[in-house]
């Protein structure tokens, strides 16, 4: 490990391989901090009493990444402190209680890296175009988050 | 001549994911769905949930003006679902 060029780094990928929880922390730990902080977002088997098979997730996936990389710098502006911030979601089928995204941060103290990997998600559920559709036995159903900023919420 | 992609529910309304549409160089975002409706009808049902991306930036439909250039990517985003 090059403990001299502890550059803060943005890690952002989106793939359809099986997530890392180890790989993603890996990325983020640094000699220089005391915290990392990890949200990992993990498929649910049912919803409404309808059993959910799997999701399928699909993305615009250039600007997805470039959306994500907003919000990384959103997040170096409101925590200075902050290290090194990955985000990894997985696209097509994610089946029950595996990850389609982990997000971790670090930071020398635990305060902003905690804080940061919520706002991470919050604002990735708000904003990043990604779209999940969830498989039941009968039928399937394209989610939409209520924090989307231009849909209605009242559905 | 813009690229027009769509996503998740407006791909299964239109039957396709990607294409080459000729629109006017100054329209406004609401025309220009009106223009994508013309082609493919079905997705009229989804107006109230949709908002476009224009060179990955988003935009509201109605009366904003866009300026497009050859080339240029406009993506339908219906409402999103990620994380």
């Amino acid at each position: 490990m090059e403990e001299s060029e502890d550059v803060p780094k943005d890690f952002v990928k989106l793939k359809s391989e099986k997530l890392s929880v180890d790989e993603v922390s890996e990325l983020v730990v640094s000699p220089y901090c005391g915290a990392v902080s990890l949200f990992i977002g993990t498929t649910r088997n049912n919803f409404e009493g309808k059993k959910v098979i799997h999701l399928e997730y699909e993305a615009y996936t250039s600007m997805a990444e470039t959306e994500i990389k907003k919000i990384c710098r959103n997040v170096r502006q409101k925590w200075p402190s902050v290290k090194h911030i990955a985000v990894h979601h997985r696209l097509g089928v994610v089946p029950i209680t595996e990850a389609s995204v982990i997000i971790a941060v670090s930071s020398p103290h635990r305060a902003e890296s905690l804080e940061a990997v919520m706002y991470c998600i919050n604002t990735l559920k708000a904003s990043v175009p990604i779209w999940k559709k969830e498989i039941y036995e009968e039928e399937y159903s394209w989610k939409e988050n209520k924090e989307c900023f231009w849909a209605n919420s009242e559905k | 001549q813009v690229s027009v992609l769509y996503f998740a529910r407006s791909a299964e309304l239109a039957g396709l994911r990607c294409e080459t549409l000729s629109v006017p160089r100054e329209i406004t975002s609401l025309q220009l769905w009106e223009e994508i409706v013309k082609v493919h009808p079905r997705l009229a049902v989804i107006r109230d949930q949709v908002i476009f991306a224009v060179r990955q930036e988003y935009v509201l439909l109605g009366d904003q003006l866009l300026v497009l250039q050859p080339g240029d990517e406009v993506a339908i985003i219906p409402p999103i679902s990620g994380g």
